[in-house]
């Protein structure tokens, strides 16, 4: 399980193939598939591994165009920029920059979390990184545009978008009246 | 149709993307990036992506139908912002089973309750991540302040649908 250490800067935090995530994920795939397998034949278990993998293949263009828009964000705007400008902005601004950013930065929680931190780290207020991890969570562009819109209706998308527009504004709001 | 509109969008965010690194060095490195990416997680993909089928067809229609069906109105939306708690995180398990659940009958205000709460309080997420980089004060905080918005999306969702 050894990683190769890559000289190159690394983007805004990283995973290894093999770490217990992914064996959970295999261990729960593993459970269904026997699941399936056990009410509707070991064949549909196979048809339904080819369908989907068929579907990775279709996916790909967009998986591969999200995956170098996400390589590029680091290099176009490094993390460095990205601290100081919601480190030291935390007024009623400060909460709607969080939000732009949390929507836009592509990655997964092993980038967004840490990366969440540091922005604590470099003076953001709690308000603010709440607006932060609310937007990635409600609004991420990156996985709404590769998946949700691949699985379900864009009119369903978009009124679930529509709809989840005001909270992480309003969540960090919140934030910063309740709690001190 | 989906795809393709959602296709269309990324290849322009990435022709423009790709244009804003300028230098080729520049490109170079986020070529070598994306090829990091493809290695971490390429085989995550297809074992979630497959485990994701395998969810869809052993979604239980009629209980989809009885408790998150159109007659289920606003229980439906508290019990889809039960459900994405507990759903593992992972892009698009929770995507796949809403579009599974919806063919089987659930409602669309349902599943926006599902999708919301998934996205902001999936367990594994927020225990194995959240926790680790923001510490237990903060999650309780983003938690306590979150926790109406699935209810307040998918009751909207309810006015609208």
């Amino acid at each position: 399980m050894s990683d190769v250490p890559s000289p190159k800067p690394q983007p805004l935090g990283r995973q290894k193939t093999f770490d217990s995530s992914f064996l959970i994920l295999l261990a729960i795939a593993l459970c269904a598939a026997l699941a399936v397998a056990y009410l509707k034949g070991p064949m549909r278990v196979i048809e339904i591994t080819v369908n989907y993998l068929g579907f990775l293949a279709v996916l790909s263009p967009k998986i591969l165009c999200g995956f170098f828009i996400a390589a590029s964000v680091p290099i176009l705007i490094p993390r460095e920029t990205l601290v100081k400008w919601i480190g030291q902005d935390s007024g009623a601004r400060g909460l709607w920059v969080a939000t732009l950013a949390g929507g836009l930065v592509p990655g997964g929680p092993m980038m967004i979390f840490p990366l969440a931190a540091s922005f604590k780290v470099a003076g953001a207020s709690t308000a603010t990184v709440i607006s932060f991890v609310t937007a990635w969570s409600l609004l991420g562009v990156n996985r709404t545009v590769i998946w949700e819109m691949s699985f379900l209706h864009i009119d369903f998308v978009l009124v679930r978008v529509l709809l989840c527009l005001p909270f992480p504004v309003l969540a960090g709001w919140l934030a910063a009246r309740v709690l001190r | 149709m989906n795809i393709l509109i959602g296709t269309v969008v990324l290849f322009a965010l990435a022709a423009w993307v790709w244009q804003r690194l300028e230098t080729g060095d520049r490109r170079q490195q986020a070529y070598q990036g994306v090829l990091r990416m493809i290695r971490t997680n390429l085989p995550r993909l297809m074992v979630a992506l497959i485990s994701a089928g395998l969810f869809a067809e052993l979604l239980p229609q009629e209980i989809v139908k009885a408790y998150l069906g159109d007659t289920s109105g606003f229980k439906g939306v508290a019990l889809g912002m039960a459900l994405g708690i507990v759903t593992p995180g992972g892009a698009f398990v929770s995507f796949a089973l809403a579009a599974g659940a919806m063919q089987a009958g659930a409602t669309a205000p349902a599943m926006i309750a599902y999708l919301t709460s998934w996205g902001l309080f999936a367990f594994t997420k927020v225990i194995t991540e959240e926790l680790a980089f923001l510490g237990p004060h903060f999650l309780m905080k983003r938690i306590l302040i979150s926790l109406p918005i699935p209810l307040l999306a998918g009751s909207a969702a309810l006015i609208i649908f």
